[in-house]
């Protein structure tokens, strides 16, 4: 994670970002810690990059690369905006005994924010921030199946916003946010689908954090609760209302650092 | 009408990528061809596909904008590589394998076309002349070759317009449709060849003598029906046989009876005909009064017959070494366009093998699996008719001869 020293809505590059709207710095610095308070009693071990200044949205560590093993896969991000957030990312990584593997530079691709392990297989987004030709890169640098899925909803812009993997069967989907045959790829790919439907979609209940069988989220409405509960989860409410502010929430905030893609499973 | 070609690649069958790229494409009112496509076995190996894009040029522009969305991306277009034969009759490695259809190679950023479309040959890139399809055994050392994919692209088929008997048909073998009727199609569709300046092409096997069709067939040589002739020892041996001795393997064509010691009869004529060196020899001293081979000599109508392995004799025509039939056949396939073959496996097969996409082709056999065997080749126009091929000629020669 990176805490928001320097986070705020400095540019718009998605439609949830208007930069008349100002964010609470206390609040935010609030909320993050509460978040990561949350995480680790759920039993996450947590590690700190430090931000950047001038890259506000650098807190948004899911979108900082792929993590495989001890390999880590930087993005390149659509808008140069958030460009100058990648030389921090590498550094860290570097510094933490990862080897650096690069996507060629024609093409786009957005990190954990944009592709997500379930089973054997790489999930990947594309069409707001990432591109369908990255994946084959992608696929070739960490050996994992990519499957590509085109995200439908401008304002559902990452993959991590339309899926949650819950474990090896299970997962949280917004099947409004992908196109007709991304929707099938994930009835596919997921045995038993959590469905959320248009107004929890845009609440983001599916970009949450989960940690063994706690499941951490910006929001959760009963329905969706109950079925977690149901599947043995527990719910863990975490209020990231500053950061959706610039379109993220808790999932956004983390990075998963123990991912291994590739033939022997994503664990 | 212009075309492209994009290439696409990852876990593409598993993503639905492909569905959507050629989902898209049919979506936008164009067509698609796939020129390659290579799939990962093992479930982290990735597939690629190659797909040329066909349609009007305003539609396959954001056409091809929205396939770039998807990962598929435009193949530069680059012209054929070549390589130098190393050795006669050796083609380089990693050669280009035609196919039947109209084939152009892009040369110095140019398209061109390539002379004789013939499939399962090389391309031969010539300094003084167009390029040139070539069977392995007839490239040089030194020959340039085309290699790989890069600057070849193929002409598909066009669907047949108007009536005529592909559309005719509901489906390509007809075992059970009104014979009649199918061989006027095919009696008009050689009169439209002839009249367009085109040629007819014949390959009979021996059955259409057994059946006794010589005659109708030679009536149809007589009356300049048929432009060339391909077929093998059997067929003109019992020909000639016929003619000669009025049996065809021994039987009485007439009464349809074996005779005694019928089993003689066409090893005497091929020994007849090996005395005189040839069967136009044959036909000029006397020997052979009539048939299909004799009408041939006398009309110049030009055959080649190709041998095989169990010919008795053989006549002295038959070109024993195969790879030397099958290039006296290839020098008579230019200009043909329209193909019967006859009662034949054998040499229907070769045939078909060196023939253009676009020759019509009529397969007439008895048998069911070798009529579907033979139309069955894949995009070139071909009409199976399971039927006697006697029956067929004796229809035929009253249509165009009568």
């Amino acid at each position: 994670m990176c805490p928001p020293e320097h986070f705020g809505v400095l540019y718009e590059i998605n439609p949830w970002m208007h930069r008349e709207v100002l964010v609470d710095a206390d609040r935010a610095r609030e909320q993050w810690a509460n978040l990561k308070a949350t995480l680790e009693q759920a039993g996450a071990e947590i590690e700190v990059l430090e931000a950047a200044p001038d890259q506000p949205d650098i807190v948004f560590t899911a979108n900082a690369g792929i993590v495989n093993g001890r390999q880590f896969v930087p993005s390149r991000f659509m808008h140069p905006e958030r460009e100058g957030e990648v030389p921090f990312d590498v550094a860290w990584f570097e510094q933490h005994g990862f080897t650096v593997d690069r996507l060629p530079d024609h093409v786009h691709h957005e990190g954990a924010g944009d592709a997500l392990p379930f089973g054997n297989v790489l999930l990947s987004g594309y069409r707001f921030r990432s591109d369908a030709a990255s994946h084959a890169y992608l696929s070739r640098l960490t050996g994992a199946a990519v499957r590509s899925v085109e995200l439908a909803d401008e304002r559902l812009y990452h993959l991590d916003l339309t899926f949650c993997p819950l474990d090896g069967r299970r997962a949280i989907v917004a099947p409004d946010g992908w196109d007709r045959y991304g929707r099938r790829v994930v009835e596919a790919l997921v045995p038993e689908l959590l469905v959320l439907d248009g107004d929890d979609a845009l609440a983001f209940c599916a970009n949450s954090v989960v940690v063994g069988s706690n499941v951490i989220m910006p929001s959760c409405p009963p329905t969706v609760g109950r079925q977690l509960e149901a599947w043995g989860f527990d719910v863990a409410v975490c209020d990231v209302s500053e950061f959706l502010k610039a379109g993220g929430a808790c999932r956004c905030l983390t990075l998963a650092l123990d991912v291994t893609l590739g033939p022997q499973g994503a664990r | 009408m212009a075309t492209e070609v994009v290439e696409v690649e990852g876990h593409i069958i598993d993503s639905l990528i492909l569905a959507k790229v050629l989902d898209a494409i049919l979506d936008a009112g164009a067509e698609y061809r796939i020129v390659d496509v290579e799939i990962g076995r093992a479930s982290t190996d990735t597939s690629r596909a190659r797909i040329e894009v066909q349609g009007p040029e305003d539609v396959l522009a954001t056409l091809i904008t929205e396939l770039q969305l998807h990962g598929a991306n435009r193949v530069e277009d680059a012209d054929a590589r070549l390589e130098q034969s190393e050795l006669d009759g050796v083609l380089p490695e990693g050669f280009y394998s035609t196919t039947n259809l109209a084939t152009q190679v892009r040369l110095a950023g140019h398209w061109t076309d390539v002379e004789n479309p013939e499939m399962d040959c090389a391309i031969v890139v010539r300094d003084d002349g167009p390029a040139r399809t070539a069977p392995m055994h007839r490239v040089r050392a030194g020959d340039k070759v085309v290699v790989g994919l890069d600057g070849v692209r193929v002409q598909p088929m066009e669907r047949p317009r108007g009536a005529n008997p592909f559309e005719f048909m509901a489906s390509e073998v007809s075992s059970e449709k009104p014979k009649e009727l199918l061989v006027g199609e095919v009696a008009e569709r050689i009169r439209l060849a002839k009249d367009a300046g085109r040629k007819v092409l014949a390959v009979c096997g021996p059955a259409v003598i057994h059946t006794g069709a010589g005659p109708d067939l030679a009536r149809l040589v007589r009356g300049g029906w048929v432009d060339v002739l391909f077929a093998g020892n059997g067929f003109a041996t019992h020909d000639i046989e016929s003619n000669v001795l009025g049996t065809s393997l021994g039987v009485l064509l007439k009464e349809g009876r074996p005779v005694e010691h019928g089993h003689f009869n066409h090893l005497r004529v091929i020994n007849e005909v090996r005395r005189r060196g040839s069967i136009a020899a044959a036909v000029e001293d006397g020997y052979i009064p009539g048939g299909v081979m004799y009408e041939c000599v006398q009309r110049d109508v030009p055959f080649v017959l190709g041998g095989s392995v169990r010919d008795d004799g053989p006549l002295p025509d038959v070109y024993s070494d195969v790879v030397e039939a099958a290039d006296a056949m290839r020098a008579f396939v230019p200009g043909v366009r329209v193909a019967l073959m006859l009662a034949s496996t054998l040499h229907a097969i070769a045939t078909g093998n060196l023939l253009p996409a676009g020759v019509e082709t009529f397969v007439v056999d008895i048998n069911q699996a070798v009529v579907t065997k033979l139309a069955d080749r894949g995009s070139h126009q071909a009409l199976g008719i399971v039927t006697d091929a006697g029956l067929f000629l004796a229809i035929l020669a009253d249509q165009l001869c009568n």
